[in-house]
């Protein structure tokens, strides 16, 4: 995978965060992962196609997720129930469109598939390429910015739906 | 007082949404979580603005849009989206998208656009 296209994901999720959270996060160190790596608590995993393809999946913990879909959602205390799991989702949704944005403007032209939230540690998520890692610090935890894309061949853009086994916690 | 359907495939999306509406005067008459639906939701209600999500399973929200016009032209559909390339914004509106809102929005935002293409003027 080449490493620019990590960088469009990492940008679009500090300009979402921040207007969630009025705060900037900081972004760590890039990393490789392999192409079969296991979840953090909460996962929001968005399809990629297009000129590229492949996956984006965004990683936190139980408490990160809820905080954050707290502060979406203009409720201080919340549980983890369905609007919580679906405003972390929305949140996927919003960082992987902003992201397309920024590919189109650099001229690799994508779409996104609706997202799919995955609950529970461990569950094992196997990408069609290794994915390019970013965390961001925020003021409700670390977020985790997986990115596993791949030039699509011509004629072949549609992307596979990511492996998940394992058993959810 | 202008009737509004929301669709959107996120739970979150429509109830942000309704409320954003509700407390701006507006009535939500409906809502649809994919394309589909909000087809035969807009057939039923007939409702003066549709709020709609471009990424959705099913149909997705530019598939809708074309049908929802193809059944009444006039019908006012403002597109409220992650999605923000030229390519999906040109989409849009050629195929008769009133406007384009990008989320994350500020709700003033979304109140401020029904406003405008729900005006007769």
């Amino acid at each position: 995978m080449r490493a620019e296209f990590i960088n469009p994901f990492v940008t679009a999720g500090i300009a979402v965060l921040e207007s969630i959270m009025a705060s900037r996060p900081d972004s760590g160190q890039l990393a490789v992962r392999s192409a079969t790596f296991t979840t953090q608590q909460v996962s929001i995993v968005i399809g990629v196609t297009g000129a590229v393809e492949g996956q984006a999946v965004y990683g936190m913990s139980l408490v990160t997720a809820t905080k954050i879909a707290a502060a979406m959602s203009s409720i201080p205390a919340m549980t983890f129930d369905e609007l919580a799991s679906s405003a972390v989702a929305e949140l996927g949704n919003m960082i992987s469109g902003h992201a397309a944005t920024l590919l189109s403007q650099a001229g690799v032209e994508t779409m996104i598939t609706p997202p799919a939230l995955i609950r529970g540690a461990n569950v094992e998520i196997s990408t069609a390429t290794p994915a390019l890692v970013v965390p961001l610090y925020t003021d409700f935890g670390k977020i985790e910015i997986n990115v596993a894309l791949k030039e699509a061949p011509a004629k072949l853009t549609q992307a596979a739906a990511p492996i998940v086994s394992g058993s959810a916690a | 007082m202008p009737t509004v359907l929301i669709v959107d495939d996120a739970l979150f999306m429509r109830t942000t949404l309704k409320k954003v509406l509700t407390d701006a005067g507006f009535s939500v008459v409906g809502e649809a979580e994919n394309g589909e639906v909000a087809v035969t939701r807009f057939q039923e209600l007939r409702p003066d603005v549709v709020m709609m999500d471009i990424t959705m399973p099913v149909m997705d929200g530019l598939s809708a849009l074309k049908e929802i016009k193809k059944m009444v032209p006039d019908a006012v559909v403002i597109m409220c989206t992650a999605l923000g390339q030229e390519s999906s914004v040109m989409d849009a509106l050629k195929s008769g998208a009133k406007d384009y809102i990008i989320k994350p929005f500020k709700p003033e935002k979304i109140a401020e656009a029904v406003r405008k293409a729900s005006s007769k003027d």
